[in-house]
Formats: structure tokens, C-alpha cells, sequence
């Protein structure tokens, strides 16, 4: 089975705009929202395929080649179904790199023991303040 | 035992009930406040109000080392967050979790919850069982009802099954008469083995066709 697809799940900025940039660089992305109109935010450069459903049902999945993942990132706007689709993914699905986005750090407990590597706006935010701020400090 | 139960409306408040009869150590918590309020002014006891999918909740509620968690909500994958918090983070034992999505039972299952309950996927199984039994007993009386001729599936379970006709212990009044193993037609002598998934052709009397029945349909 030859693993070349490049699932991202949730249309929303962080998704399209993986997924968008993904494309540009020639990988065959696959991006699922329940929303029609989520998938505005991809940039007319994106040349991949849209799937709109519940990812949480095997079926959408399936349909969508997630047996051919190599990659799946997903930022859906729930911390809980984030890791719902990352078990999925990761257990069922045997995909070798999954992304997921999670708001409430202390969630990340729940990645432990899988190769599953979360991504926190949190963290990101706040080491960017400390950055900013010895910056400013520094003047 | 000691037993959280969470999420949950009618369901919650009827098990905390039940439970609550047979001195169980119950933790419950519930996300609905009015509801939550309700449970606990229904049944004499506290309840947490508090999203059961964040750690901080259960560990304000006590619940680790719990000998069961039950995930009542109505979102299939709360119950899941639930149930895998519960497991992995505060040792508990059993985990039980509530689906709507009869498809989730097995997924569940596969992920690491120990049971997982569906009313429709419940309701299936009993479908499907009612109508094997219909289909197990067809029977037709002869003579003025003094002979019954029973057909009966034999399911790889029987304890009869891999057997020679001559070496089980049938009640009296039996004859087989007839195995349909599909495409064959075979008319039994003692050393005929049974196997899953005959048709067994039985003439009887009706007087003893409840024992055969029972005796015939034994499993292992």
C-alpha cells in the first residue's frame, strides 16, 4: 500500500493554510471540513481535493484515502475531537506523522506512549511574548 | 465499589438511583448545571458540576482509582476523552461509555474502552436474535397433532455439535430423520457427525418436543 496522501482536517486558518502551502510544494493534500464554506480560506493556488463531513466517522475518512495518509494534520476548533481523530488515526490507521492542534495544554497528557506530536497556540504565544518582551527590555 | 458517573440526563439520574440503593461510593459530576442540581436534590447526594473531559475535574472530584466510570453525555466523543482520561491519567479500572453511533461500539472497543453501550445497536442484536429464534424452530404437526415434525439450525455452540448421533444422549422420542447440510440431503445413521449449521429434521411427539428442543439447543 503506497502511503503519498496528505490528510489535513479542519478548514481553518491553520488548516487551509497548511494545506494550501502543502500543495504549492506538490504534495497530494486532502482537506475534510463539515462546512462547505470553510474551504473559502484555501488560496486559488491549492490544487488538491476538498471532502466536506464528520471526520469523525470512519466512512468520511475512508472515502478521503486515510489508509494512504503519510501525514495528517488536524486542527478541528475541538480540543476533544482533535485527539479523538489523532487515536483514530494513530491506532486504526497506523498513519506514520500526525500534527494535531491543541488549545488546553494539559490535554497533551493524553498523546503519551504514541508518536502523535501536538502543536499549542498557547506555547507558542507566550514564548513569543517572553521573546518580545527581553527585546524590548534589552533597549 | 467506588463509581463516577458522567454526563448524562434521565439516564444519570436513574442509575445514581439504583446505585445509591446498593451503597456504592458514586462520584458524580455533570456538566448541566440545572441538571446537575436536579440529580442532587433527586438523590440526596453531590454533584459535580464540571466538564467531565478535563483532567482538573475528575481530580477535583476524586476520582482516581475508581472501580468504574460511566460517560453518559449525548457527544460520542466526550464520552471517549472521558473514558481515556479516566484510563490513563487517574487509573481507573473499567471504563463504560455511551454511544449514539451503533458504528462506535467496535471503534471504541478497538481504542481502549472496555464497554461501550448503544440502545440502537442493543436494539439490532435483539432484532437479530429474535428472529434466529424464529428461524431456529419450524415445526408441523401430523396425525391429529400426536406426531410434530421440528426442524432445528444447529449453531456452532451446541454442545451436540462435532458429535456422532450415537454417542449423545438423546431424550426418548427422538428420531432423527433427516440432516439438510446445505446442498446435501442426508438421511442419518449412527455414526453421522453433526456439525454447525445443519438442519436437523426431527419427528417427535408433542409431549416431548420441549425437552428435545431445550436438550438439542445446549450449549458448551
Amino acid at each position: 500500500m503506497k502511503r503519498n496522501k496528505f490528510i489535513v482536517i479542519g478548514s481553518g486558518r491553520l488548516g487551509s493554510n497548511i494545506a494550501t502551502s502543502m500543495s504549492e510544494l506538490g504534495e497530494d493534500v486532502i482537506i475534510i471540513d463539515a462546512q462547505d464554506d470553510s474551504f473559502r480560506k484555501l488560496q486559488e493556488s491549492f490544487s488538491g481535493y476538498q471532502v466536506v463531513g464528520d471526520a469523525t466517522d470512519l466512512t468520511i475518512l475512508e472515502n478521503s484515502y486515510i489508509k494512504h495518509a503519510k501525514t495528517v494534520v488536524i486542527t478541528t476548533d475541538s480540543d476533544n475531537v482533535n485527539i479523538y481523530l489523532a487515536h483514530i488515526c494513530f491506532y486504526v490507521y497506523n498513519v506514520p506523522k500526525i500534527f494535531v492542534r491543541l488549545s488546553d495544554t494539559d490535554k497533551g497528557k493524553l498523546l503519551e506512549g504514541t508518536t502523535i506530536k501536538a502543536i499549542y497556540p498557547f506555547n507558542l504565544s507566550y514564548s513569543e511574548f517572553m521573546d518580545l518582551n527581553v527585546g524590548e527590555e534589552d533597549k | 465499589m467506588k463509581i463516577v458517573i458522567t454526563g448524562g440526563k434521565h439516564e444519570a439520574d436513574y442509575i445514581v438511583s439504583k446505585l445509591k440503593k446498593e451503597h456504592h461510593h458514586l462520584i458524580v459530576i455533570n456538566q448541566d448545571r440545572d441538571f446537575a442540581e436536579y440529580i442532587s436534590a433527586n438523590n440526596d447526594i453531590d454533584v459535580f458540576p464540571g466538564d467531565p473531559t478535563k483532567a482538573y475535574v475528575l481530580s477535583d472530584a476524586e476520582g482516581q482509582n475508581a472501580d468504574v466510570l460511566l460517560a453518559l453525555s449525548d457527544s460520542d466523543t466526550d464520552n471517549y476523552i472521558t473514558c481515556i482520561t479516566a484510563k490513563k491519567l487517574f487509573n481507573v479500572k473499567r471504563t463504560v461509555a455511551k454511544v449514539k453511533n451503533p458504528k462506535n461500539v467496535e471503534l471504541f472497543k478497538r481504542l481502549g474502552i472496555d464497554s461501550v453501550i448503544s440502545s440502537t445497536y442493543l436494539l439490532a442484536q435483539t432484532i437479530l436474535n429474535e428472529s434466529s429464534v424464529e428461524n431456529i424452530i419450524k415445526t408441523l404437526s401430523i396425525e391429529d397433532e400426536k406426531i410434530v415434525m421440528l426442524e432445528i439450525g444447529v449453531e456452532e455452540d451446541f454442545s451436540i455439535v462435532n458429535k456422532r448421533l450415537m454417542d449423545i444422549e438423546f431424550p426418548s422420542n427422538i428420531n432423527i430423520s433427516c440432516i439438510f447440510r446445505d446442498p446435501h440431503v442426508i438421511i442419518p445413521k449412527g455414526d453421522t457427525l453433526i456439525k454447525a449449521d445443519d438442519k436437523l429434521i426431527i419427528i417427535t411427539t408433542p409431549n416431548d418436543q420441549d425437552e428435545i428442543v431445550e436438550y438439542i439447543q445446549k450449549r458448551k
